[in-house]
C-alpha cells in the first residue's frame, strides 16, 4: 500500500516528475552516449592497430626494433613458424623483412620503412589487404615482370603519386553529388589543369570558391579532383646486407586507406623474396614473425609461453609494442568513471531538489499521516520509494533511449567528417561506431538507482522532523 | 465505561517573551458512546485540548488517560502506534489522500494495521456504504464534493476501530445541507455501533445535536451540560 501510494504520488505532480524523469533520461542518454562514443573511437583505434598495424605479438632479435640493424636475422624460419603455430590460441604467423630506406619519385622523397611481406601469409594475420583504395590496384594480385610496391594514401600523396586535376570527368561527377551548378560554374575555367599536390589544388580551389562553398563542398572537390595514374612508379633506396647502398624500381600494385595517416605515410610494402634478393638476406631467414592469436586477452599469457620457448629473442605483446594504446585504453576507463560521477551527482542534485519541494508542498498531508498513525519509518519508507521510483522510471526509460541510440548507430556509425584530418592525424578513424558493453549498462542502471535513494534521504529526514499538529494547522 | 480522562490537564506555550496558558487545569471524563461538543471561541484553548486528547501536543502538567493509558509515559513512536490503534481523527479540511480513491483512503489505515485483505476490503466496503458512499467507492477525492469527502474522513476514522472519534471542527467547510447529512450519519453510528464522538465546534448546528456541551474559555472549563440525557442508552 505504502508502495502503491509512493508511485501514484510520483505522478501527482506529473509535468514536474516528468521534467526530472526526462532531464534524467538526458542526463544518462548523454553520459552513456559520450562513454560509447569514447569506447567505440579506443576500441576503433586497438582494432585498426591490431588488424593492420602490429597485431598481438612479434618475435624478433633483441635489439633489433632497436635501429632496425639488417643484420639480426633469425635462422630457421620455416621451423620457427611451425613452432608457433603449435602453441594453444595461436591462429596465424607471418614472417616479415624490415629495412629502412628512402622512397623517391621524379620529384619528391622521403625516408619509409620497407617491409618484405608474403602476401598470403599477411592475409591471415592482417586486414591490410582489405583497405586497397578502389581504382588503385590491388594487394599483389597481379603478377607483373616488374617490382610491385604497396603504399598509403598518405605516402602517394607526399610523393605525388596522387595528383589533382579538374577535367570534365570530374565535372561529372560533382554534378552526380548535386554540387550547385553555381559552385560548379567556378571551376570550368579550370578544366584541364592538374595539380602535383593537395596543397596547390586546395590554394586554388580556396581561392576561386567563396568560404562558404569551400565548407560545404571542398570534401567533394577534392575527392572527385583525386587522380591516381596507373603504371606509376617510385625508387626504393636502401643498404644491403653488405653495406653497400642499393635501389630498384618499383610499380604501385595498389594504395591502401586506414585511420592512420602516419602509417600511411611511412611503410611501404613489397614481396619478401624481391627484398631478400636485393638485400642478399638469406632465404631460410627472417627479422620478424608477427602472431595473431585467437582471443587478445589472452595475448600475455601467450606471449609468455613464446618467450620461454624461444629465450633468445624478444618475444613483445600490443600493449608492449604499443603502450600509447595500452595507456589510452586504461585511460578512457578512467574517464568514463569521471563521467558517471558527473552524470550521477547532476542527477542527484535534480532528485533532492524535487523531493524536497514534495516534502514541503505536502507537509500537511505528512503531518495527517503521523497524527492517524503512520509511522516515521514508513513515512520515511514512502518518500525513499517515490523517489527511487523517480530515479528508476528516468533510469530504465534513459537506458533505454540510450540503447536504442546505440544500436541504430553501432551499425551506420556517426561520420565526424569535418574533423577527420586531425583525427586520422593521431590514428583515429573519423568514422565512429559506439560502442558499450552489457555490464556498463547494467551497472548505470544500479548506480542509478542507488543515487536515487542516496539523495532523498535528506527530503526523508526532513519529512520526519514535521510535527504532527504543526503539520495540521498550515493551511 | 470511561475511555478518556482528563486531570487537570495544563498547557503552557512559550514563547521568547509571553507565557501563554493555552489550557490552564481541565479535567474532564468521557464515557463510552459519548456524543460531546467541546466550544468556545477562537483561542479559547479547544484546538489545544484537542491536540493533546489525540496525541499530537505534549502536555505540560497533569494526566490525560485514554483506555487507562497515561499518553505522558508513551515514546513518540509509542504514541504513533497508539494514535493507530485507539483514536480516530476528522480534520477540518478532510484531509485526504489526493491519490488515492476513497475506498483506498479508508483502507490505508487498516493497511498500516496489517489486517488480512478480505477483512480490509469488507470493513471498506461497509464504512462506505454506512456513511453514504457505496456507490463512489472507486472516486478520487477531487471528484467528491466536501461533504462527501467529510464523509469519506469519517469512514477512515473509523476504519481503525478506534476507542473514539476526535473531531476539528468537521464541518467548518460544509454548507448547510452537507453539515445536516454528515452529522447525521454521524448520530447513526453513534447510535447503533456505540462509536464515541468528541468535536470541537462553534458551529451552531452540531452543538444543536450535541448531547454533551464543554463549553471552554481561556482555557478553562466553564460548563460541562448533559443536553439529552434520554439518548445515550
Amino acid at each position: 500500500m505504502i508502495l502503491l501510494t509512493a508511485w501514484k504520488n510520483v505522478w501527482r505532480n506529473k509535468s514536474r516528475s516528468l521534467v526530472v524523469i526526462t532531464s534524467i533520461t538526458i542526463g544518462i542518454f548523454a553520459g552513456i552516449f559520450a562513454v560509447g562514443l569514447m569506447n567505440g573511437t579506443m576500441e576503433q583505434r586497438v582494432d585498426a592497430a591490431l588488424n593492420q598495424e602490429i597485431s598481438h605479438i612479434q618475435i624478433n632479435q633483441k635489439e633489433f626494433t632497436d635501429n632496425y640493424n639488417i643484420k639480426l636475422l633469425i635462422d630457421n624460419k620455416n621451423q620457427l613458424k611451425q613452432m608457433i603455430n603449435n602453441v594453444d590460441g595461436v591462429e596465424a604467423t607471418t614472417l616479415r623483412t624490415l629495412i629502412t630506406g628512402i622512397a623517391n619519385t621524379a620529384t619528391k622523397s622521403t625516408g619509409v620503412q620497407i617491409i618484405g611481406v608474403n602476401p598470403e601469409n599477411e592475409k591471415q594475420v592482417f586486414n591490410l589487404h582489405s583497405k586497397t583504395i578502389a581504382g588503385t590496384g590491388s594487394y599483389f594480385e597481379k603478377e607483373t615482370r616488374y617490382n610491385q610496391a604497396y603504399i598509403g594514401e598518405e605516402l602517394a600523396k607526399e610523393l605525388n603519386i596522387i595528383r589533382y586535376r579538374i577535367d570534365n570527368k570530374m565535372i561529372d561527377r560533382l554534378r552526380k553529388q548535386e554540387v550547385p551548378e553555381e559552385t560548379i560554374s567556378k571551376l570550368e575555367p579550370f578544366i584541364g589543369e592538374r595539380f602535383p599536390s593537395q596543397k596547390a589544388f586546395s590554394r586554388t580551389i580556396e581561392k576561386a570558391l567563396s568560404e562558404k562553398e569551400t565548407a560545404n563542398y571542398g570534401h567533394i572537390i577534392l575527392d572527385a579532383a583525386w587522380s591516381f595514374r596507373e603504371r606509376s612508379k617510385l625508387t626504393l633506396t636502401f643498404v644491403d646486407k653488405n653495406n653497400i647502398q642499393t635501389g630498384a624500381m618499383f610499380r604501385i600494385s595498389g594504395i591502401f586507406d586506414v585511420s592512420n595517416s602516419m602509417f600511411e605515410k611511412r611503410n611501404v610494402f613489397i614481396r619478401n623474396e624481391v627484398l631478400k634478393n636485393l638485400t642478399g638476406i638469406e632465404p631460410d631467414k627472417t627479422h620478424q614473425a608477427i602472431i595473431k592469436i585467437a582471443d587478445r586477452d589472452q595475448s600475455k599469457e601467450i606471449t609468455g609461453k613464446l618467450e620461454a620457448m624461444f629465450p633468445d629473442y624478444q618475444t613483445r605483446h600490443w600493449k608492449e609494442l604499443s603502450p600509447d594504446l595500452a595507456m589510452m585504453t586504461g585511460m578512457i576507463e578512467k574517464f568514463n568513471i569521471v563521467f558517471l560521477i558527473i552524470i550521477l551527482a547532476a542527477l542527484s542534485f535534480g532528485i533532492i531538489n524535487t523531493m524536497l519541494m514534495v516534502v514541503l508542498e505536502r507537509t500537511k498531508e505528512l503531518g495527517m499521516l503521523t497524527a492517524i498513525g503512520m509511522n516515521k519509518r514508513r513515512v520515511f519508507s514512502m518518500i525513499m520509494a517515490e523517489s527511487v521510483f523517480l530515479s528508476l522510471v528516468g533510469g530504465v526509460v534513459g537506458i533505454i533511449v540510450s540503447k536504442i541510440m546505440l544500436l541504430f548507430t553501432a551499425n551506420t556509425g556517426i561520420n565526424f567528417a569535418s574533423a577527420a584530418q586531425g583525427l586520422e592525424e593521431m590514428g583515429f578513424s573519423s568514422h565512429i561506431y559506439p560502442t558499450i558493453s552489457n555490464t556498463f549498462f547494467i551497472t548505470v542502471t544500479i548506480l542509478v538507482i542507488i543515487t536515487g535513494m542516496l539523495s532523498s534521504i535528506y527530503p526523508a529526514i526532513k519529512a520526519l522532523r514535521l510535527d504532527p499538529s504543526d503539520a495540521l494547522r498550515t493551511e | 465505561m470511561k475511555v478518556l480522562e482528563l486531570k487537570n490537564v495544563h498547557k503552557v506555550y512559550n514563547s521568547s517573551e509571553v507565557k501563554v496558558h493555552a489550557v490552564n487545569g481541565i479535567t474532564l471524563d468521557f464515557e463510552e458512546g459519548e456524543f460531546a461538543a467541546i466550544v468556545g471561541p477562537s483561542g479559547s484553548g479547544k484546538t489545544t485540548l484537542l491536540n493533546m486528547i489525540g496525541g499530537l501536543d505534549q502536555l505540560t502538567e497533569g494526566q490525560i488517560l485514554v483506555d487507562n493509558t497515561d499518553l505522558s509515559t508513551l515514546k513518540s513512536s509509542e504514541l504513533i502506534d497508539f494514535r493507530m490503534k485507539n483514536i480516530g481523527f476528522v480534520f477540518q479540511s478532510y484531509n485526504l489522500i489526493p491519490v488515492l480513491t476513497a475506498a483506498e483512503n479508508v483502507e490505508f489505515i487498516m493497511n498500516l494495521q496489517k489486517r488480512p485483505k478480505k477483512e480490509r476490503q469488507q470493513r471498506t466496503e461497509e464504512l462506505l456504504k454506512a456513511v453514504g458512499l457505496g456507490d463512489r467507492i472507486n472516486s478520487k477525492p477531487s471528484k467528491l464534493s466536501g461533504g462527501q469527502q467529510q464523509r469519506v474522513a469519517v469512514a477512515r476514522a473509523l476504519a481503525s476501530k478506534p476507542k473514539f472519534v476526535l473531531a476539528d471542527e468537521p464541518t467548518a467547510n460544509l454548507d448547510s445541507k452537507s453539515t445536516e447529512t454528515l452529522l447525521e450519519i454521524m448520530e447513526e453510528l453513534n447510535r447503533e455501533e456505540k462509536i464515541t464522538f468528541i468535536f470541537s465546534t462553534h458551529d451552531a448546528r452540531v452543538v444543536k445535536r450535541a448531547r454533551r456541551v464543554v463549553t471552554v474559555e481561556d482555557g478553562k472549563v466553564l460548563s460541562d451540560e448533559l443536553v439529552k440525557e434520554n439518548a445515550s442508552t
